[in-house]
This record gives structure tokens, sequence and C-alpha cells, in this order.
């Protein structure tokens, strides 16, 4: 599904990504770990088409096309979803606005009708009663005066209304208390399917508790410098991030 | 140097137009006049807002003999279509009583009585004085059930036009009104005018108040409106500029009674060749006492936008809680605004606040959008629409608040399409 090759990215001037290459297969839920720095943000940002990272030079595959010549909005038409890991307040855009916009923007790149309004609401409850969201939140500004957990819960409920074929969830796991970290595993997990495929980006093994990653791969100064299966990730919390950079070094 | 308007020609002028009894109150604005001129750029309230041209407008308009265009009754009916509302209605400056069912209501006429009129005040009130055609007059002695609609519809094409309104309206103790101010016009010749609307709420009343000014983008206009509080009366305004080639607005609020309060929220929209200056006044004179404040622009192009908010706590007035705050969103970089606000505290205990902003589109705002696949295009829509509309929701008319949201967003679009946004 998605063939990252030999991906050289930078911001600013600033090299982060220096020859990245990654394979995410329809079915997987691979996780991206790696220590402050690494370059795993900017992977996500790159996936989904921030106009601010440069990409210099290799290739990024979706489906068998060239990604990296769409726009941020026509990727998410495609199908690919990213998981902020600071998602932005909007004061005035209400929620539920946002979500029905987000989801007639794809209906409509599918030669779909727009959602009916009654269906609409119906399954935005439902979403919301299974991440221990108050639909309430439907109404109020976009992550406004949102808690940490709050917005986190919000991403995911986006990430269920569009059902993306390619989920990249930037440290969605970061600054959530235990109860929120499970609402949102949860319900990454009820999105797993064997025609969907998902990458989760984070600094702590903690969330791959609740998430069991097919692929565990750590990133080291912009490339992966070494992939394995959940183990890794159990090694990488024992040995800490010191232990990656010898290993790559050697 | 000032815009000077001759006299002579005023006088006559004045002489012609209905209610021969209003002589000493049309007088009395030609010595106001007379004596100040249009105000310049030299003065500081007027020092962003160039009224040469309407000065110029109006000297050729006296010129030709005052000519005053055919009401466009077309425009009225527009206006008043599906609105639930006591109307009155100013058509370049006289009331059309066929339009107008409120004359019918108790307390409401146009008024023939000088001695009901405080002297003219300012240059401005001097012009408005010494040329009224029909001044009306509002006592409000118990709660209407209906907003009441002031709609000034002005036209001009046959000729240039420039126009007075006067509208004076006192709420008495214990009463509450709705007020609709609306402002449209049409036509292809130049047109200037010059509202003046003075509201006294007494003891405990209430007042609820939406403007909404949509004129032509080659017209004009300088407003006024001046309220005063008496104890525990309460005003909320809301007011929307979007249309005129110039238009200003003076919002003055004398707070004189304890427990009164006040909300002064506002938007303005200016494309590409519109310049449009909000000023407000609020006088704390007793305390406690609250005011709350919110203008939100919105420009693009070569727009201009003037906010100046001044707010002063008079001695003795503790107990004052006022907020006041500005923001901007420039779509170009060719727009420009000049916000200042201005705080002067003679009182101890008192609680301010204030602030302004200047800013463009958030692009993190704007990426989160797009990631969602709501194209760039619809993003800064939305983002633009949200900026205003955070003020639009608290229009105090409930049954308003989607006219005003409409007109808000019809013309953001406009200037957004001016500007190929």
């Amino acid at each position: 599904m998605l063939d990252i090759k030999d991906l050289h990215a930078a911001i600013g001037g600033n090299e982060i990504l220096r020859g990245l290459s990654l394979a995410v297969g329809a079915g997987e839920v691979h996780a991206i770990m790696g220590p402050n720095g690494s370059g795993k943000s900017t992977l996500a940002q790159v996936i989904a088409g921030h106009e601010d990272y440069e990409v210099t030079s290799g290739s990024v595959q979706y489906e068998g096309r060239d990604l990296l010549e769409l726009a941020p909005e026509e990727r998410a038409r495609e199908g690919i979803f990213l998981g902020f890991q600071y998602p932005v307040e909007i004061p005035g855009v209400n929620n539920a606005y946002l979500l029905k916009a987000a989801v007639n923007a794809k209906r409509q790149h599918e030669g779909k009708d727009e959602i009916d309004a009654f269906e609409f609401l119906k399954l935005a409850r439902e979403k919301m009663a299974a991440l221990g969201m108050d639909p309430k939140f439907l109404n109020r500004g976009v992550n406004e005066g949102f808690s940490g957990g709050e917005k986190k819960r919000n991403e995911i409920l986006q990430m269920a209304m569009l059902e993306p074929k390619l989920a990249v969830l930037d440290e969605t796991d970061s600054g959530l208390d235990i109860d929120a970290l499970k609402a949102v595993a949860e319900g990454v997990n009820a999105l797993r399917s064997p025609e969907r495929a998902i990458v989760l980006v984070t600094h702590y093994q903690r969330l791959l508790d609740y998430i069991e990653p097919d692929r565990v791969h750590v990133l080291s100064e912009g490339r992966i410098v070494r992939s394995g299966d959940k183990s890794l990730a159990l090694e990488l919390e024992e040995k800490g991030y010191e232990w990656v950079r010898e290993a790559a070094n050697a | 140097m000032m815009h000077e308007l001759p006299v002579d020609r005023l006088a006559e002028t004045a002489a012609a137009l209905p209610h021969a009894s209003l002589a000493g109150l049309r007088e009395a604005g030609r010595t106001v006049l007379a004596r100040q001129g249009f105000p310049t750029t030299k003065v500081e309230d007027w020092k962003y807002t160039d009224l040469g041209g309407v000065a110029a407008l109006s000297r050729a308009w006296l010129a030709a003999g005052a000519p005053v265009d055919e009401p466009d009754t077309e425009l009225v009916r527009r206006a008043q279509a599906g609105l639930d509302a006591h109307w009155i209605v100013i058509a370049n400056g006289s009331v059309l009583e066929a339009f107008s069912d409120a004359l019918a209501l108790p307390g409401i006429g146009v008024a023939t009585d000088a001695s009901e009129f405080p002297k003219p005040h300012g240059a401005l009130g001097g012009l408005n004085a010494a040329l009224v055609r029909d001044p009306v007059r509002i006592r409000v002695s118990e709660s209407l059930t209906k907003p009441l609609a002031l709609l000034v519809a002005d036209s001009a094409t046959a000729s240039a036009v420039t126009a007075q309104v006067r509208v004076n309206l006192a709420v008495d103790r214990g009463a509450a009104v709705q007020v609709f101010e609306h402002q449209v016009s049409s036509g292809d010749e130049g047109h200037y005018s010059n509202v003046l609307v003075e509201l006294d709420l007494a003891a405990d009343s209430r007042c609820d108040y939406v403007r909404l000014q949509q004129r032509a983008t080659a017209h004009s206009q300088t407003a006024r409106l001046d309220v005063r509080l008496d104890r525990d009366a309460r005003f909320d305004y809301f007011g929307a500029d979007l249309g005129g080639r110039l238009a200003r607005h003076d919002l003055a609020v004398d707070i004189a009674g304890r427990g009164a309060s006040a909300t002064l929220n506002g938007v303005y929209v200016a494309g590409p060749g519109q310049h449009v200056d909000n000023h407000t006044r609020t006088d704390h004179r007793v305390g406690p006492a609250t005011s709350r404040q919110e203008y939100r622009g919105v420009l693009a192009g070569r727009a201009r936008a003037v906010w100046n908010g001044k707010a002063i706590v008079h001695a003795g007035a503790d107990g004052t809680d006022a907020e006041q705050a500005n923001h901007n969103l420039l779509l170009t970089e060719q727009a420009e605004v000049d916000a200042k606000p201005e705080l002067e505290i003679y009182a101890d205990d008192v609680k301010c606040a204030h602030g302004t902003t200047v800013g463009h589109l958030d692009e993190r705002a704007l990426y989160y959008l797009r990631t969602r696949g709501i194209g760039r295009q619809r993003a800064r829509r939305i983002l633009t629409r949200a900026f205003a509309a955070t003020v639009v929701d608290s229009a105090p008319i409930a049954g308003l608040r989607e006219t005003i949201g409409d007109a808000v967003e019809a013309r953001l679009r406009d200037i957004m399409a001016e500007i190929g946004a």
C-alpha cells in the first residue's frame, strides 16, 4: 500500500530524513519508534503532504501512485489520514461541521451523494459513544478548549468517521492518561482490517501494549536503523535508545 | 482648512423642506455647521477618514437644487420580505408612510416640534439638523412584542443625493424593545447619508439593538448612535458594516446609572476600495456597571479599516468592569487597519482590559482542514467565516441571527471572489 524508497526531506534547509525506506502492506500495523528529533513526525507530515517539508530525493508510492504529486486534501480524499500530535484549535468552526465537511469531501471524490443529515448524526453519536466522548463535543468549536485527551479522542473520532485506508497516528499516545489511552487504542483496533494499514508513530512502548504491531521500526537520524516484530519494542524499552544508536554506528 | 458648505444654499434648501415648525432646529444646525465645517483629517477623531469627498458631493447636491430621487420601493420590499417586525421606512430622508406600520403604534411618529430635540451637537449633528426632513420620535412605554425595524432605504439613480436621518428613541422605565436598524441603498449616482439615532434607556429598561449596514459600494455614510443608560438598564448591541465606499459609525454609550450593562459587538467586512471606520466611546460615570466590547474585521484587497475604542471611567465610578477587544483578519497584504484602544481611568476600584490584534489566516488551521479532505479555497472560506462567526453569533435578536449571518457570509464570499481567493 505504502512504499517509501530512500526518502530525503528537509525543512528550512535542514535535512531531517536521510534515506528512509519503508514498505507497509494492507492489513498491517507498523510502529515507528525513535528518540526525539529522529524524524518520526517529519515522516508523518511528509506522508500527509505538509508543504513546509521539502522532499529532496527518493519516492513515496501509495497504492501504486506517486503520493508526492498530490495536495494534502487529495491525499485525504484518497484515504490517507494523519492523526496530529498537536491537534489544532479552530474556534468558530464546530466539530460536527468539520466532520461532515470531511466525510462529504471524501464521498464527493468517490462519486457518492452527501451523507444524509440524520445518518451522519447517528453515526457520529455511535462512534463517540465507543470512544467515551460526550455528544456535546459535536457542537463545540473544533478542539476549542479541549483537554489533551479530548483532542486525541477527537482525532480518533475523525479517523473512525473517515475510515481511511492508511492511518498515520503521530504520537497519539502522548499526554494521555490510562483511560484515554485505552479508549484511543480501542478506537484504533476497531479500525484494523485486511484492507487497511496503520502506522503508529510513538516515542514509548506503552501504546503497543494495547495495539499490537506487526512490525516495529526504529528511526535514528532520519533513517530506519532496525526493524523487527513486536519484541523489538520491548527490547528497546529495556535497553533504551542509546542502544540503537550504538548498534547503528557499529 | 475646513470642508465648508454654503450657508445660503443650506437655508434655501431648508426653507423648501416639509414641517416649517422645525425651522428653529434647522437654523441651529446651520449655525453649528457654519462654525465647525465638516471635520478634516486634522481633527483627531477623523485622522484616518477623509470627508472631503462627501463634502464635495454635498456642495454639488446643494448647487443642483437639492434633488431627491423617487423612493426605490422595490428595494424596500426586498428588505421587508420575510421579517416579522413593526416598520418605519425612511427613504432619502422621507418617512414612507405606506410601508411604515409602526406609525400606528402609540408614541411613534414624525416629530414636528423643534423643542422635542436636543440641540445639535458637532458638525455632523449640525448638518443633520440643518437638512432633516422627517425626524422620527419614538417613545416605548410598554414592551413591544415584535422588533422595531428602522429601514433606511436610499437611492441615487437620476443624480447624486444626500440624505439626513434622525431618530430619537426613548424607552420608559421597565420597558423592553428590540431595534433593527437596516441600511440599504441603490443607484449608480453618488449618495451620502448622515444618520443620527439617539436612544435613552430609563431605569430597568432594556434594548437589544442590531444594526446592519449594506449600502451600495459606491455610496457613503456617516452614522452615529448615542445611548444613555439609567440605573439597571441594559443595552445589547451588534453592528455589521458590510457596504459603502466610506462608512463611518460612531457609537457612544453613556453609563449614567448604577447596575447598567452594555454589550457592544460588531463586525466589519471591507473589500477593495472600501473604507470602514468604527469609533466607540463608553463613558462609565457611575459604578458598579459593566461594558463588554468586541469588534472583528475582515479586509481584502486595498481596503482600509479604522477601529477606535475609547473607554472612560470617571472619578467615583468604582466597581466598573470594562472590556474591549478588536481583532482583524487581513486576507491580503495591501489591506490596512488602524486599531486603537483608549482607556482613561479616574476611579480606583475598577476592572478594565483591552486588546487588539491584526493577523492573517492561521496556516496551521488551514493545513489541518486540508488533511481532512477540504480544499484550500474552501478551507480559507471556512476559517474566514469562523473568524467573524464568533461575534455574529452574539447578535442579541435571535430571530435576526440567520439574516445577519447570511449577509456577512455573502459579503465575505464577494470580497474573496474579488481578490480571487
